[in-house]
């Protein structure tokens, strides 16, 4: 599990590869918060490397979605695959995380 | 040099039968004594120095000459652990008495200087001691807190598994069977059977999310107000809501919990269920063909203050099995990587309807521990059963 992240026009786009789960949700979140630290600007997750997301992971998006949302900073994920996206339908997470199926629609989404 | 940064006081026990080195010793590091980084004590053999050990725990290290009356420094090396076993020892020894030093590592010294001593290498020879003391005690310590925590997880695990109910009330109208397989660290699954008015049972199974202490402490109290909510509520969907809304009030880790919460009438075969955020109920049929229960729309509880959670009505017909599982099951992973998925759950019922409730949750763990294999799992499998008799 990694973070990759790229700042373009007011957006930060960050790519996480591998699988986050309990072993590494830690790191996650660090990696995240490291991410958007002093920063106003959109947060783009995109999810194309992700090969799978635990409970532990999900929390921590939860974690990211509320604090940006009480700073008033746009959130979007991106290209999850299937079982990510069912995973995200499943939980509920979907009605209060906006998700998009490309990195370019999820930018135009937070105005980039 | 972090070697000498440390301004613990270090005491080291000097062994030696000739009494020059005494003086000798307090003369050419009287700045280290003064400043308060060593403190010396003196014995003449290895009885005296055993007998030192055995009364000062302070000591930390031992220098010690190899020829000396009544015990010898050789001897002495053998013997320290016995009574000082976190202690390290440095030889000194004559110049080129490479017999005697091998012996002397061999024996587990930690190092040895050589007379004529040069008091500038011994320094550094002590500090260098001295440093791996500290860390080997450190570690120690590190080890010791490890196994307390370990033991603390292990009573979170025999807690978690000690409120899952394990007696299932037999009746003739339906029977019910639960079961969780715990993963290597605490988890946070739990299912329960909750008794309600006019013989209805409540059903619910759960996964917190996260695992350890944190996810242990969730399950529990996720638990125990739904077990208050179940008793008060009308339906399913007013038991979520109100277990939401209380674990939504100071929630700031952003824990949460996915849950199925059901409502069997035996007296009309109707299940009435919620769910929040899980994995929907899969109903296998009396000829092994299974229908995965439409979801309710619900949203994992803990994540948002104010949900109404909705509920369906579903008739089971006679023969008709219910089983509620967590993503332990379907997220279960092989030695090529793939998950176990939905399709094979199915699958192993419909070649194979299931005989009751009992015979349904032990195909599931079968099912997950073949695919397994020897992969250790992460997370807890867990599945409850209810049967509708025919």
């Amino acid at each position: 599990m990694g973070i990759n992240a790229e700042r373009a026009d007011g957006t930060v786009i960050a790519k996480a590869d591998g699988r986050i789960d309990s072993s590494n949700s830690r790191e996650f979140h660090t990696e995240l918060e490291a991410v958007v630290a002093d920063s106003d600007a959109a947060l783009v997750l995109d999810f194309e490397d992700v090969a799978y997301i635990s409970s532990a992971g999900m929390r921590v998006i939860l974690l990211t979605a509320k604090s940006l949302q009480k700073s008033g900073i746009k959130l979007a994920l991106c290209s999850m695959n299937d079982s990510i996206r069912e995973v995200f339908k499943i939980s509920g997470f979907d009605k209060i995380i906006e998700i998009h199926e490309s990195q370019a629609e999820a930018l135009s989404a937070v105005g980039a | 040099m972090t070697m000498t940064e440390s301004r613990q006081k270090h005491k080291i026990l000097v062994v030696d039968d000739e009494p020059d080195l005494e003086p000798l010793m307090l003369q050419r590091m009287r700045r280290y004594i003064r400043t308060g980084v060593y403190e010396f004590v003196f014995a003449r053999n290895g009885v005296e120095a055993l007998e030192a050990l055995d009364v000062d725990e302070s000591i930390d290290m031992v220098l010690s000459d190899i020829n000396m009356p009544k015990m010898d420094g050789l001897t002495l090396l053998e013997r320290i652990p016995d009574v000082a076993p976190d202690i390290r020892a440095v030889i000194i020894s004559a110049y080129g008495d490479m017999k005697n030093i091998r012996i002397a590592m061999n024996r587990g010294a930690f190092d040895f200087v050589t007379k004529p001593v040069d008091f500038d290498d011994l320094k550094f020879t002590i500090d260098r001691t001295l440093q791996h003391i500290r860390e080997w005690r450190d570690a120690l310590s590190a080890r010791d807190k490890l196994v307390v925590l370990q033991n603390e997880l292990n009573v979170a695990s025999m807690m978690q598994q000690s409120i899952l109910p394990n007696k299932f009330a037999r009746n003739d109208d339906y029977k019910l069977f639960g079961t969780m397989q715990p993963a290597r660290n605490v988890g946070g699954d739990f299912f329960d059977v909750i008794g309600l008015s006019d013989g209805r049972v409540g059903l619910a199974i759960a996964d917190v999310s996260g695992k350890g202490v944190p996810a242990a402490l969730f399950m529990m109290s996720s638990r125990t107000l739904l077990k208050g909510a179940a008793m008060r509520a009308d339906g399913p969907g007013e038991a979520l809501t109100e277990v939401n809304d209380v674990l939504n009030e100071d929630n700031d880790a952003c824990m949460f919990v996915t849950m199925i919460y059901a409502v069997y009438n035996p007296k009309t075969g109707e299940l009435t269920y919620a769910d929040g955020g899980h994995d929907p109920p899969l109903v296998v049929h009396a000829d092994g063909t299974t229908t995965q229960l439409p979801v309710t729309e619900g949203i994992a509880l803990g994540v948002m203050p104010g949900f109404d959670y909705d509920q369906h009505i579903h008739q089971l017909a006679p023969g008709d099995t219910v089983v509620l599982y967590t993503d332990g099951v379907t997220e279960a992973i092989n030695s090529e990587e793939e998950q176990l998925g939905l399709d094979r759950l199915r699958g192993c019922f419909e070649q194979d309807p299931p005989q009751g409730a009992e015979d349904a949750g032990h195909r599931v763990i079968d099912l997950v521990n073949d695919f397994a294999g020897d992969v250790p799992q992460f997370d807890d499998t867990t599945c409850l059963v209810l049967r509708r008799e025919d």
